[in-house]
């Protein structure tokens, strides 16, 4: 049989499965199961162990449950709390005021936690009623949290991103120093929209906070300096090469730990909380990773992805061809699929592909991590929307329209991001040298 | 609500409650392996800055690593953190919905099963033929990969619970949990 045709079986098989509700990691183990019982001659039981028990049995997906667990210790201490009054008096004089607040607490919050779905929740939970208590619009800050929420996958250290380069065999620290730039133009444009829009609407900006003196300022945001220093402390040992990111998880662990002591919130509850949270979530991201893993093997045997690569090729279709071609893909994907499940399902067949038309695997994921992004804030499935309807009571497409500006934001970070890739590969290059 | 309540068609019985703390203490253990994981990598961070000989440590890792995820699974299935698309379920009628659930349930349960079966035959296997591990701690490679064959079979156990919850007229745990957990505003489980 021809082997782009067993491709489309496969996906079929995948499709249905998938719709039915079938769980994820299983539709992937069951594809893989298909494909090497009925098209290869190899024996699918042996593999299928293999795959298992050598995609979870890696020292460097250890990073995974820690980083998982240093966002959960981090999401049950008074951090969130002390976000807004922290960041508050620094934002009087920008224009936006305390709008800033969401983007920048959503930007801190994103890069110790590696999740967009509990930044979202998080800052919200504290901003929203301290927006609408002093009368700023509630429309930007719904947008704005939706869509800042997303930050949390793209700042490092993030755990989309450990997920992507497991999948996609790159260096996790690679692609955590090339998240740094674009997270902060993302931050940037974010910005820049919402001080535009406070200057065009001046009428509806409430008035600003009573002044405080700079040491006033001080002793309000002081609660967030040991964060803070834990944030420069993770990235610091990430861009001096001074630890494994394994080693970097395990320190935001211990770092995180005291960070709760000193808050005087580490009970024996959160600590058990956190401890089991991140397990679970961990265990999940795992068993997608093995199922993946294994349907890896099925592709690598009945040869699939190179087929398709080398008929994508044969289309002679210019890189930025390509790249829309896939941007239409993983937006049909991100209509049903969580960011995860999206990376891992298209790794196998869609790096090949990328790789052979000459894009740089760590440009790739930054690339899809932003299109991530999007469909956490696009309907039928963005999961933010969902986050903030069950928060504010408000119907989730109200919340997509107030977040169409900072979408529009996104594209222009990923339309950006695209013709001048530099801003992904510049720091990794820098500091790491320039990959093969 | 067309379902009826799950605590009515299961009742609380000494196997219900044995089965939810087998689960339980399993994934504790998964957890226990995630301290551990931290807990070895800051010690063989120091090591090195000391000159301490730290060579197995990474081999240990892995194997935790591996336990971790392999003994939480029922709990985090049963816990509905395992994530599924729902589009369509969602749109459905409640009727659809039960016929959905036990169709995808029972594909569940022949693919964990098949799952169960080969990780018990080829941990069996290398218990038997005596294999060593690769790397620099020479254990018999059937201890870390009991994990696997113990945890995958506690899955089967778990996906089983679930289909005949679901085939009494119940509703999955894994739907009531995340429902609960999100009606109380609570998203730390969301990736």
């Amino acid at each position: 049989m021809d082997i782009l045709t067993i491709g489309g079986i496969l996906l079929i098989l995948m499709m249905v499965l998938l719709s039915g509700g079938v769980w994820i990691a299983m539709t992937l183990a069951i594809c893989g199961w298909v494909g090497q019982a009925f098209f290869t001659s190899t024996q699918p039981g042996l593999n299928l162990f293999s795959a298992f028990w050598e995609s979870n049995a890696s020292w460097e997906l250890a990073a995974l449950p820690l980083f998982i667990w240093m966002g959960e210790i981090l999401f049950r201490t008074k951090l969130s709390e002390e976000m807004f009054t922290g960041l508050a008096p620094w934002l009087n004089r920008v224009p936006g005021r305390l709008f800033h607040t969401t983007i920048l607490g959503c930007g801190i919050f994103g890069s110790v936690s590696g999740s967009s779905a509990a930044t979202c929740a998080t800052i919200a939970k504290v901003s929203l009623p301290e927006l609408k208590k002093r009368g700023y619009d509630e429309k930007i800050a719904l947008g704005s949290l939706a869509t800042a929420g997303t930050l949390g996958i793209l700042i490092p250290p993030s755990i989309t991103m450990v997920v992507y380069a497991v999948a996609a065999d790159a260096s996790i620290i690679r692609i955590f120093l090339a998240g740094f730039l674009p997270g902060l133009l993302l931050m940037g444009l974010f910005s820049g929209y919402i001080a535009w829009w406070s200057i065009r609407n001046k009428d509806k900006m409430p008035p600003p906070e009573p002044e405080t003196s700079f040491i006033e300022k001080l002793r309000l945001s002081k609660n967030l300096i040991p964060c803070a220093l834990l944030i420069v402390f993770i990235c610091w040992s990430l861009i001096a090469g001074w630890a494994t990111a394994t080693e970097c998880a395990a320190y935001g662990v211990v770092g995180s730990l005291a960070l709760a002591a000193w808050s005087r919130s580490l009970t024996w509850t959160n600590f058990n909380d956190a401890l089991m949270g991140a397990t679970r979530t961990s265990c999940m991201i795992m068993f997608i990773l093995a199922g993946a893993a294994f349907l890896t093997k099925t592709m690598a045997f009945t040869g699939v992805p190179r087929e398709l690569a080398e008929w994508v090729n044969s289309m002679n279709l210019s890189p930025y061809a390509l790249i829309a071609c896939l941007v239409v893909v993983y937006l049909v994907l991100g209509t049903a699929l969580d960011g995860i499940s999206m990376i891992v399902l298209t790794a196998a067949v869609v790096m090949p592909m990328v790789q052979k038309a000459g894009f740089d695997l760590i440009w790739f994921g930054i690339f899809v991590i932003l299109l991530v992004e999007i469909a956490e804030v696009t309907p039928p499935v963005g999961f933010n929307l969902f986050v903030l309807q069950n928060m504010t009571g408000k119907d989730s497409n109200t919340i997509a329209v107030a977040a169409i500006p900072f979408f529009f934001c996104l594209v222009v970070c990923i339309v950006l991001v695209t013709i001048f890739p530099q801003i992904v590969t510049i720091l990794p290059d820098l500091v790491m040298g320039v990959s093969k | 609500m067309t379902h009826p309540p799950a605590t009515i068609s299961n009742p609380p019985s000494a196997l219900r409650a044995g089965l939810d703390a087998v689960y339980i203490a399993s994934a504790v253990a998964g957890a226990v392996c995630v301290a551990l994981i931290c807990a070895l990598m800051v010690f063989q961070s120091l090591g090195r800055e000391f000159g301490l000989n730290t060579g197995a440590t990474n081999d240990i890792v892995s194997w935790l690593c591996a336990a971790a995820a392999f003994l939480t699974m029922a709990h985090a299935f049963k816990h509905g953190d395992f994530v599924r698309v729902t589009l369509v379920l969602e749109k459905v009628s409640p009727k659809v919905r039960r016929v959905l659930e036990l169709v995808s349930l029972f594909i569940a349960l022949v693919a964990v099963a098949y799952l169960a079966w080969w990780a018990c035959r080829f941990t069996y296997q290398s218990y038997e033929f005596n294999e060593l591990a690769q790397g620099l701690l020479p254990l018999p490679i059937w201890i870390p990969q009991l994990s696997f064959a113990f945890g995958a079979v506690l899955l089967l156990v778990a996906v089983l619970d679930e289909f005949v919850i679901v085939a009494r007229g119940g509703v999955p745990t894994f739907v009531r949990l995340t429902a609960e957990r999100h009606a109380k505003g609570d998203f730390s489980s969301d990736i």
